[in-house]
């Protein structure tokens, strides 16, 4: 079966900055410092600190921290033959939980030990420090075997670090299904594909899998031809906001088209060569197709849009709630 | 055994289905799920109609997409409106959901699902997201190095050996020959499964789950309810979930204190369990799981083949459930329990116990 | 055994701002809880379970949150529960934790909202990263002008709303917008982002969190003995129906008509209009409160805006609706359901401040999410027989 899935891929990078609040901000502070810190909570050190006890969840301030490290003794291992991306080293290392000196709990880490051969339970390290530290749990590049802190040197922050950036990319890959291939195939040749429930006879727009209301898997045998003149029964004027991904600058229509003779709503369509003043409830319409077949969910993204027919409107006072 | 009598208040399961476990499946989630409850329902004896309240358990970041689970109330048949839940979990968690909202005592009849497709991102770059965000998550820690690290701090002190954990493998895959829900199934070698390289050093590739695509939805009833529509109800007698503090290294990786409590909770030991479908979907897992839960060597674990068999994320832990209520119900057993996991190093834990009506 | 009484002893929200980079997520969440927590005079420790709830995780980047969050929330040891039903997970996320006390299965359950819009881009997360949506407003838009169509309103209902919202957020101190010169002018010169939605008709983007305190009805009973008033719940309901398919009406969705009638029906209430003091209802765009009113039953079909232009929604009106300002004042979206549900507990136990609606005794709650297809809803009540003698 795996072979045969038709499947789109995207990688998705998504782009988050987040506040650290007293505690972590401290923490990320002292890495430019090439000092690591944990924090006392009664009568042990936790380390990486947080605003709270992890068994009690009892506050802890920042007035709890304490200087740690800066070696520490490997407690548990597994080595990454091959990183992922997301890694912090390219090259095979281990993940570490590494009990700093003067800390009670295990800090997550990288160590770059060179070889599975060079690890072992109860080992030494400590860490290689970056020489440009930003404030982030990677300022340690990675831990290595042995007693002394590498690396270093540069800059520390000259303010106080408050903010992290975590940028994490991922590579989806959604499987296309049969009735969604039918459907662009039909967009491609200037077709709209709808389909029939054999039970309640509602009819949707082509790719979809099931009726929703009868709960019916629907297929090539409940296909049917839609037409492709309708009527414009609803519509809003966007006013883009600019955010990473919009693609629109100036205000822009959407419109939803109810198709000639049946009871199919296509909602949110663009209205082409129409200023958006113009834009009005009744208008009658025609598809318009392109030639850059693609597919994606059940709205047929071949189709450019909706142009005027220059017919009259129609002047049904119940157009505005036909909408689903 | 002594049965406790049940009660009007009694909630038992009375249909379930198991949707082929498959490495990438053509079907959208919401076209699993609505065959999965299709034939759920149709196990039960009901339609869509008769039941009173729904809950999901699936994930965004698994689907890579927002609200991925509105599309998934298609499959349900919520029209008429429905009484509908959805949890960020795995099914288990929607079945718990569920059952506290039959012990009301308002309504009678619930359905709980539970599906993801593994199959849409690599798992490596899914699961740090999972992870404390600001110490972990930059680090890309994923679930295979935390599962890792609690390996080697379990081999370190004594409570298993790589050899065992091949040799829940090859039982694993062996007992699998007999499932029509694996992906993974077959007689091997444990010598010629040690031999092979690291994964993720001490894991290698048997110590690990298959990346599934399937969904799995199971039907429970009150007691009156589940009398008039099943022959053979089996009953939930105790059901309860705990968690661990997150971040594995403030914890004792060879502890799992969590399940213990859970297990206490629901039950677990006032009588012998005959089975045990746990979600250890990792080898090392099994031997610490079962301990926590406090079974003992005459408990079978995972007939099924178990998350090594087939590993359908969000819906591996309902899985298990139907595969306990199977024992009781096709299989003749008396008392057996389900278990489900989330995060990092059984992280979070959920026990169902279930009996027969005998 | 049954449904067993549930009482709300406690109740914590944070500041809501468009940006809280004064705090870590957990930081957050916490402020709630504390709150929630010293209201109730409890600590971490006395709580038998959390309930958390947020919208996307891609909102936060976050997985999965209530892992991170587990031991924050002083859940180590106990059972932590995650919900999420899209805009109405909220109040799902209230109506869960007082599910495990009325089944009797804990005894004290701590519920918290969040949302840290902040940290990504919601917008960007809604199209899933993968490129333009439409956004929220635009989804509903013709929604609203659908209704606008069919009840004949007045086209200042809209603005007339949002003038009201952002005059009783003047006196919620936690509100995320405080427009001090609102006026119905301001309002419809703002500019139309949505047509037929103008900007500030329109609720913003918040960080923030809010959390409740459950507990069995000995608690709130010991509470109200300490002079400690509980809100107690007299009925809650959930229902979802399918985005889309001919036939659907979203402008008065089938499942925010059937689960108002199902809490009215626990409720023993046959006309909300009069037995209910006040309503806090889910109203992210302005046009929505009219909606709600007819879909809910509390105005007649067609007469919701007739209510608003009245001023009967004011704070000091006949049937005060979205005291707290409102979403229209403040939107951190995973605790923006729980937030209307605290305030119709706020309301009943008299603990309102300045957007308290003098002798409040009985309130309503509500909120909804994705394509207006899922529903919350609670009735809150200052004691379990409001409608004695």
């Amino acid at each position: 079966m795996s072979d045969s899935v038709t499947s789109t891929s995207a990688t998705i990078t998504f782009p988050y900055k987040r506040s650290l609040g007293p505690v972590m901000s401290a923490f990320m502070t002292a890495l430019t410092e090439q000092r690591l810190l944990g924090i006392r909570s009664g009568d042990r050190v936790i380390c990486p600190p947080r605003e709270w006890d992890p068994d009690t969840a009892a506050d802890l301030s920042d007035t709890d921290l304490v200087e740690v490290g800066p070696a520490g003794t490997v407690e548990s291992w597994c080595w990454v033959a091959t990183p992922s991306s997301q890694h912090p080293l390219d090259h095979p290392f281990a993940f570490a939980t590494i009990k700093l000196d003067g800390a009670d709990t295990g800090l997550l880490h990288a160590v770059d030990a060179g070889s599975i051969d060079a690890m072992s339970t109860g080992m030494r390290v400590a860490p290689r420090w970056r020489g440009e530290r930003k404030g982030h749990i990677t300022d340690v590049e990675a831990f290595v075997p042995g007693e002394s802190a590498e690396g270093g040197g540069g800059e520390s922050a000259a303010e106080p670090v408050t903010m992290m950036e975590y940028n994490a990319a991922i590579t989806y890959t959604t499987p296309i299904t049969p009735n969604e291939v039918r459907a662009a195939a039909a967009n491609a040749e200037g077709r709209f594909l709808g389909l029939r429930c054999p039970t309640c006879e509602r009819i949707y727009l082509g790719g979809r899998g099931y009726c929703p209301v009868d709960s019916l898997p629907l297929g090539e045998e409940h296909e049917v031809d839609l037409p492709q003149r309708g009527t414009v029964t609803n519509f809003t004027i966007i006013t883009p906001i600019q955010y990473p991904g919009q693609t629109e600058t100036d205000p822009f229509a959407r419109v939803h088209v109810l198709l000639d003779g049946v009871e199919v709503v296509v909602p949110y369509q663009a209205l082409l060569d129409v200023p958006v003043g113009d834009v009005r409830i009744g208008m009658r319409v025609a598809a318009m197709w392109g030639d850059q077949p693609q597919s994606s969910g059940w709205t047929a993204v071949n189709l450019e849009g909706w142009m005027p027919t220059g017919e009259p409107d129609d002047d049904d006072p119940n157009l505005a709630n036909r909408i689903c | 055994m002594a049965a406790r009598a049940r009660t009007s208040d009694d909630i038992a399961i009375i249909g379930w289905n198991i949707s082929p476990m498959v490495r990438k499946t053509d079907k959208t989630e919401a076209q699993m799920l609505l065959e999965a409850i299709t034939g759920a329902v149709g196990d039960a004896g009901i339609t869509r109609r008769e039941v009173d309240f729904t809950c999901a358990g699936s994930c965004d970041y698994v689907a890579g997409q927002a609200f991925s689970f509105v599309q998934n109330i298609d499959a349900v048949g919520a029209w008429p409106p429905k009484r509908d839940s959805h949890v960020e979990m795995d099914g288990t968690w929607a079945l718990y959901e569920a059952w506290v909202r039959l012990l009301l005592g308002d309504i009678d009849v619930a359905l709980a699902t539970g599906s993801g497709r593994s199959s849409t991102a690599d798992p490596n770059l899914i699961y740090p997201a999972e992870m404390d965000p600001y110490y972990l998550a930059p680090l890309g820690t994923d679930a295979m190095s935390f599962a890792a690290l609690q390996a080697r701090a379990l081999i370190d002190s004594g409570a298993v050996t790589e050899r065992q954990m091949a040799d829940i493998a090859v039982r694993a895959r062996r007992d699998a020959k007999g499932s029509d829900y694996a992906q993974v199934s077959g007689d091997f070698d444990a010598d010629a499964l040690l031999a092979t390289d690291y994964v993720r050093a001490p894991l290698r590739k048997h110590d690990l789950p298959p990346i599934t695509d399937g969904a799995c939805a199971v039907v429970i009833a009150r007691a009156d309810k589940a009398r008039e529509l099943c022959e053979n109800p089996v009953w939930i007698t105790g059901f309860a979930h705990c968690s661990e503090l997150h971040y594995p290294g403030m914890r004792d990786l060879r502890r799992a204190d969590a399940i213990t409590s859970a297990a206490k909770a629901a039950g677990v030991e006032e009588a012998p369990v005959e089975v045990a479908e746990i979600q250890t979907a990792f080898t090392h897992e099994e031997p610490l799981v079962s301990s926590a839960l406090g079974l003992g060597a005459d408990t079978a674990i995972n007939p099924s083949g178990g998350p090594l068999a087939a590993n359908p994320i969000m819906a591996t832990g309902l899985v298990r459930v139907a595969e306990a209520a199977r024992a009781v119900r096709d299989g003749g057993k008396h008392r057996t329990l389900a278990h489900s996991t989330s995060g990092p190093c059984l992280q979070q834990n959920i026990v169902c116990v279930m009996e027969g009506s005998d | 055994m049954a449904h067993q009484p549930c009482a709300i002893v406690g109740i914590g929200q944070t500041q809501h701002k468009s940006r809280r980079w004064d705090v870590s997520l957990g930081g957050m969440v916490r402020e709630a809880a504390r709150r929630a927590l010293d209201d109730a005079e409890m600590d971490w420790s006395d709580i038998d379970a959390v309930v958390i709830g947020k919208a996307p995780d891609l909102f936060e980047g976050v997985m999965k949150p209530e892992l991170y969050l587990t031991d924050a929330l002083g859940a180590t040891g106990k059972p932590m529960f995650r919900v999420h039903t899209a805009g109405s997970v909220g109040g799902t996320t209230g109506i869960v934790a007082s599910h495990l006390v009325e089944s009797g299965r804990h005894t004290r359950v701590l519920a918290v909202g969040y949302q840290k819009q902040s940290e990504g881009n919601a917008q960007f997360a809604l199209g899933s990263g993968k490129g333009a949506s439409l956004g929220a407003g635009g989804a509903f838009a013709p929604y609203m002008r659908g209704y606008i169509q069919r009840s004949g309103s007045p086209l200042d209902v809209g603005p007339m709303v949002a003038v009201k919202d952002r005059k009783n957020a003047l006196k919620n101190p936690y509100a995320h917008l405080r427009i001090e010169d609102i006026s119905l002018e301001k309002v419809k010169s703002s500019p139309m982002m949505w047509d037929p939605v103008r900007y500030l008709e329109s609720c913003p983007s918040s960080d923030g969190a809010a959390a409740v305190v459950f507990t069995d009805e000995a608690g709130g009973r010991a509470a109200a003995a300490a002079g400690r008033a509980p809100a107690w719940i007299l009925a809650s309901a959930v229902r979802s129906e399918p985005s889309q398919f001919p036939g659907r009406d979203p402008v008065r969705p089938q499942g925010a008509v059937d689960c108002a009638a199902d809490i009215y029906s626990q409720a023993g209430i046959t006309n909300p209009r009069e037995q209910l003091d006040c309503a806090e209802l889910y109203v992210p765009f302005s046009w929505y409160e009219p909606m709600w009113l007819e879909a809910h039953g509390i105005a007649e079909v067609n007469g919701g805006w007739k209510m608003v232009e009245s001023g009967e929604t004011a704070l000091d009106g006949d049937f005060p609706v979205n005291m707290s300002g409102g979403v229209l004042s403040s939107n951190p979206i995973g605790a923006s359901g729980l937030l209307r549900f605290a305030e119709a507990a706020m309301q009943v136990r008299g603990t309102a401040g300045e957007h308290q609606v003098d002798g409040a005794k009985v309130a309503i709650a509500q909120a909804y999410g994705a394509a207006a297809q899922y529903f919350a809803m609670w009735i809150v009540a200052s004691s379990l027989d409001p409608f004695a003698n």
